[in-house]
């Protein structure tokens, strides 16, 4: 089933003269539980994709469709609910909260759903524990690897049990090996879980361990294919 | 997201820089705690002139007017039933009653005893008083008060020195104006107030004639009437009319305009307080706002996080504008407490305690809950108005 539609998707930076036009035309369609990787060179638009299809981002041309539901026509504070309920981020260098502990970074989306503290403790134990990381809760992200903050970023990802996960290059500050541990999860995530995984990536053999990649160029899709076909 | 939360996010916050939380504190807690200051003082002296100048239920006031002799030994007590009578005649406009205030401790009197007269000085006692010890004979009862029994208790001293041994001095005579009196009882040990040559029983003296005097009468006026210049009015008439004229002075403290001289005093100090305090909640709301800026500029990541998890702009906002009002809400209630203890120091050197009412802790309250608000509103809306994907990049 198709989950997400965006057609005709056109994206400028900036107004009037200066307006930068970063996405042509885009066309694109994800089903549920697809883990597909959006690669490119740097600046040809992927983050600007991404932060559209995951609600990041509400100022763009043409038509997106979730679930059928015309998201191009919400207004801001829908975007806010739609973010919290439905998708989760990974970013490149993680955006963890500094001055909070790894369990209250972890527990921050529940927060903002409104869920008591009680059932989001017990909540936030279940998925560092998913993460590998049971006994971190305490500590500040500061005194964590690259690669352990990254897992607190996933767990926070998946802590309100998401449709789907947006994962800007999540392996691009961390070293062949932690990438790979990474990687592992995600593929975990896609095949237990069956969460959608929508990643973008510079690196070739990251994206192959994905089922779908999708090729962007200026602003433009330029292939679409399935992995190892 | 549940307020609870909100709440505990922005104290959260302020805790991460608690030394600049603090000092942008300072100019609130220093506003507040002069205002309230000043505002503990005005209530107290208003409270003093309320009590000082007490109108009896019917509205009406009262004053006292007192008599102070030359010669601290003068046998006279200053006023007599006659001074009364002429004051009634000739103030009959403005005066709705005249009356003794009655000593009951320390009168001087002039008293006979074993063949001499003396001028002594007694006490009145009500029956039963355990303020002394009876050393010979028995203590004035309740019940001698009752049936206006005319006994006396003499001290010991004067007793061995009149009489040679206290048993001696029993059932002596002592005359005091009209009426003689029979020593029944010798004490001795007295405290403070019955450290006097005689203790009498108080209903039985007053009723006699030589209780007819006194050394402060009190004067009831009608309602409406201004009582000061009325009080200065009868004593010019006393100074020229008063029984004990020659022998010493009468006067009438005015308390009252005492009292609102202060009362003015701190009114205008009030205004000017007020302004100062004023300047230094507007310049400590500047600080606040301020601190805001820096802080929401500094937080720009977590404002982004936040906002990329599902915080609404509405929350984000309410975040920040709680830590603003978190700050200066405990500013404001540290310089309430504050103020209340400068007030009260002061009060020790006034004639009157400061008083802070519940009122006091409101306006502190609310003035700088108000100050959060006011200067922790824009700050609080850029936070809210940042830009995701600006933030993001
Ligand atoms: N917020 C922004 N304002 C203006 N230009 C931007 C903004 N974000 C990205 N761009 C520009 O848009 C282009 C695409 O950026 P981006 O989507 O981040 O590329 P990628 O992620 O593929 O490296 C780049 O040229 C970048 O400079
Ligand atoms: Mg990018």
């Amino acid at each position: 089933m198709s989950m997400i539609d965006i057609k005709n998707v056109n994206k400028f930076y900036g107004q009037g003269e200066s307006s930068f036009h970063v996405l042509h035309d885009i066309n694109l369609s994800i089903a549920e539980g697809e883990f597909v990787s959006i690669m490119g060179q740097s600046g040809s638009g992927k983050s600007t994709l991404i932060n559209i299809i995951g609600f990041l981002d509400d100022e763009f041309e043409g038509k997106y469709f979730y679930y059928k539901h015309p998201i191009h026509e919400y207004t801001r504070a829908q975007f806010s609910k739609l973010r919290n309920q439905n998708v989760g981020f990974v970013f490149q260098n993680f955006k963890l909260i500094n001055t909070l502990s790894v369990g209250d970074n972890v527990g921050l989306p529940l927060l903002y759903a409104g869920e008591k503290r009680q059932a989001i403790k017990s909540r936030v134990r279940e998925v560092l524990a998913a993460v590998g990381l049971s006994n971190a809760g305490e500590k500040k992200p500061k005194n964590l690897s690259g690669g352990q903050q990254q897992r607190v970023s996933i767990a926070r990802a998946i802590v309100t049990n998401p449709k789907f996960l947006i994962a800007d290059e999540p392996t691009g500050a961390l070293d062949s090996q932690t990438s790979r541990e990474i990687m592992t999860l995600f593929k975990e995530l896609n095949q237990k879980n069956k969460t959608t995984i929508i990643m973008v990536t510079h690196d070739e053999k990251v994206a192959l361990q994905s089922e779908r990649i999708v090729h962007i160029l200026d602003g433009r899709i330029l292939s679409d294919e399935k992995v190892g076909v | 997201m549940l307020f609870i939360e909100l709440l505990k996010t922005s104290w959260q916050s302020l805790r991460v820089n608690p030394k600049r939380s603090f000092l942008t504190m300072i100019g609130i807690v220093i506003g507040i705690a002069a205002v309230i200051t000043i505002i503990a003082l005005g209530n107290g002296v208003k409270a003093k002139i309320l009590k000082e100048l007490q109108a009896t239920n019917s509205g009406k006031q009262t004053t006292e007017i007192n008599y102070y002799p030359n010669d601290s030994n003068a046998a006279s007590q200053g006023f007599t039933e006659d001074d009364l009578t002429q004051i009634k005649n000739n103030f009959s406009a403005t005066l709705s009653s005249v009356k003794f205030k009655r000593d009951t401790k320390n009168i001087n009197n002039t008293v006979f005893l074993g063949n001499e007269t003396r001028t002594a000085t007694l006490s009145l006692v009500k029956g039963g008083n355990q303020h002394y010890d009876i050393d010979v004979g028995r203590n004035i009862a309740k019940s001698d008060n009752v049936i206006n029994n005319q006994v006396a208790l003499l001290n010991k001293q004067l007793a061995i020195k009149e009489y040679g041994t206290e048993e001696n001095a029993l059932d002596s005579a002592l005359t005091v104006g009209d009426d003689t009196y029979k020593v029944v009882g010798i004490f001795t040990k007295p405290t403070d107030d019955y450290n006097v040559d005689f203790l009498l029983p108080q209903r039985t003296y007053l009723y006699s004639t030589s209780a007819q005097n006194g050394s402060i009468i009190k004067l009831t006026f009608n309602k409406g009437v201004k009582v000061s210049a009325a009080s200065k009015k009868i004593v010019s008439f006393l100074k020229k009319n008063g029984s004990s004229r020659k022998t010493g002075s009468y006067e009438y403290t005015d308390m009252g305009s005492l009292l609102s001289g202060i009362s003015k005093v701190i009114s205008s100090l009030t205004y000017f307080i007020s302004a100062i305090a004023g300047i230094s909640l507007f310049i400590a709301g500047i600080g606040v706002m301020n601190m805001m800026y820096i802080s929401v500029s500094e937080r720009t990541q977590e404002i982004g996080i936040r906002l990329a998890v599902g915080a609404s702009a509405r929350s984000i906002m309410l975040q920040f504008l709680l830590e603003a009002i978190m700050l200066t809400v405990f500013g404001g209630l540290l310089g309430f407490l504050i103020g209340w203890g400068t007030a009260a120091l002061i009060s020790l050197a006034l004639p009157f305690k400061a008083i802070v009412t519940v009122s006091s802790f409101l306006l502190a309250f609310g003035v700088s809950s108000l100050v959060g608000i006011v200067f922790g509103l824009l700050p609080a809306k850029q936070a809210a108005n940042k830009n995701l994907i600006d933030i993001l990049r």
